[in-house]
C-alpha cells in the first residue's frame, strides 16, 4: 500500500513484543502480532 | 475505498476508538490489553534519558505499539506532525529532537487526550508544539508542511488505511518522511475477526 501511494525508500525495524505480559498477549501470540518501527520517503517528482 | 469495501463501519470504530482512549487519557493506571507509561516506553526502546527529562503525566498515558523514532532520528528544526498524538508522548519526545527552532503538531480526536497533551505542553514551555483536533483521515495540515510525520499505533485503528495514508503522503514535503509504529500480525486472521469491530480495539 505504501508503494501504490507513492512511497519509496521503505524499511521495516525489528519485530518488538508489544503485548507481552499484557491482556492482549494470548490474541497477540495466537497471530503472532508484534509492533515494528516503519520509514518510508515521500519522493521528489522528477523534472 | 468506499464505505462497503472496508471491512468496519469507519463511524462506529472511530467512537469505540475514542471511547477506549479517553478511558487511557483519564485513569491511565487501570489494567488495559496494552501496556502503558514508563514501563512500555522502555519495552519499545526509547532513549532512557529522553523518556526521564519528561515529567509522570507526559507519559503516563502512552499506549504505543513500537519505537517511531528507531529507523530515523528527527533532525534539528524539522516540522513534524503527529498523527493520534495522544496524550502527546511521542509529540514531546519528537519536540526535544527537533529542538526549539523545530515545530510539531499533534492531532488528536478525543477531547480527553488533547486537554491533556495541551496542558503538559504550557507546563514544560514548549512553544514549538501545538495540539491541533483533527481525523487521521483529514488531517488539519497544510500540504507538503511536514518533513516528517511520525504516528505509533494509531494506523492499525483506522478502517481506511489507504485514506490516511495518502493523506499523510498530502502533508509531507517531497524528500520528507513518514516514520511510524504499528501491529502487524504473522498469521493470518480469520475475516470474521476482521469484521468483529470489538476486537479492533479490545
Amino acid at each position: 500500500m505504501l508503494t501504490e501511494i507513492g512511497f519509496t525508500d521503505i524499511a521495516v525495524g525489528e519485530p518488538v513484543d508489544t503485548f507481552g505480559g499484557a491482556g492482549g498477549e494470548k490474541n497477540a501470540r495466537a497471530y503472532e502480532v508484534y509492533g515494528y518501527s516503519f520509514l518510508a520517503r515521500r519522493p521528489v517528482p522528477p523534472h | 475505498m468506499t464505505e462497503t469495501e472496508l471491512l468496519v463501519d469507519p463511524a462506529v470504530l472511530r467512537e469505540q476508538v475514542r471511547e477506549k482512549y479517553r478511558e487511557v487519557a483519564t485513569d491511565p493506571t487501570q489494567p488495559f490489553h496494552f501496556h502503558t507509561g514508563r514501563g512500555l516506553a522502555h519495552r519499545l526502546g526509547y532513549d532512557e534519558a529522553a523518556v526521564a527529562a519528561l515529567p509522570d503525566r507526559a507519559v503516563e498515558s502512552f499506549a504505543g505499539v513500537g519505537n517511531p523514532f528507531q529507523l530515523r532520528r528527527l533532525a534539528p528544526s524539522e516540522r513534524v506532525v503527529d498523527v493520534g498524538s495522544g496524550a502527546g508522548f511521542d509529540t514531546f519526545v519528537a519536540a526535544g529532537q527537533v529542538g526549539r527552532e523545530g515545530r510539531v503538531v499533534g492531532i488528536d480526536m478525543t477531547t480527553e487526550m488533547l486537554e491533556k497533551s495541551r496542558a503538559t505542553a504550557a507546563a514544560l514551555g514548549l512553544d514549538q508544539v501545538e495540539f491541533r483536533e483533527g481525523l487521521a483521515e483529514e488531517l488539519p495540515v497544510e500540504d507538503g508542511w511536514a518533513d516528517a510525520v511520525i504516528s505509533n499505533g494509531v494506523i492499525n485503528l483506522c478502517a481506511d488505511k489507504h485514506a490516511v495514508l495518502s493523506e499523510i503522503h498530502r502533508v509531507l514535503k517531497p524528500d520528507g518522511w513518514l516514520q511510524f509504529a504499528d501491529i502487524a500480525n504473522g498469521r493470518p486472521v480469520p475475516e470474521g475477526a476482521l469484521r468483529d469491530i470489538d476486537l479492533w480495539t479490545g
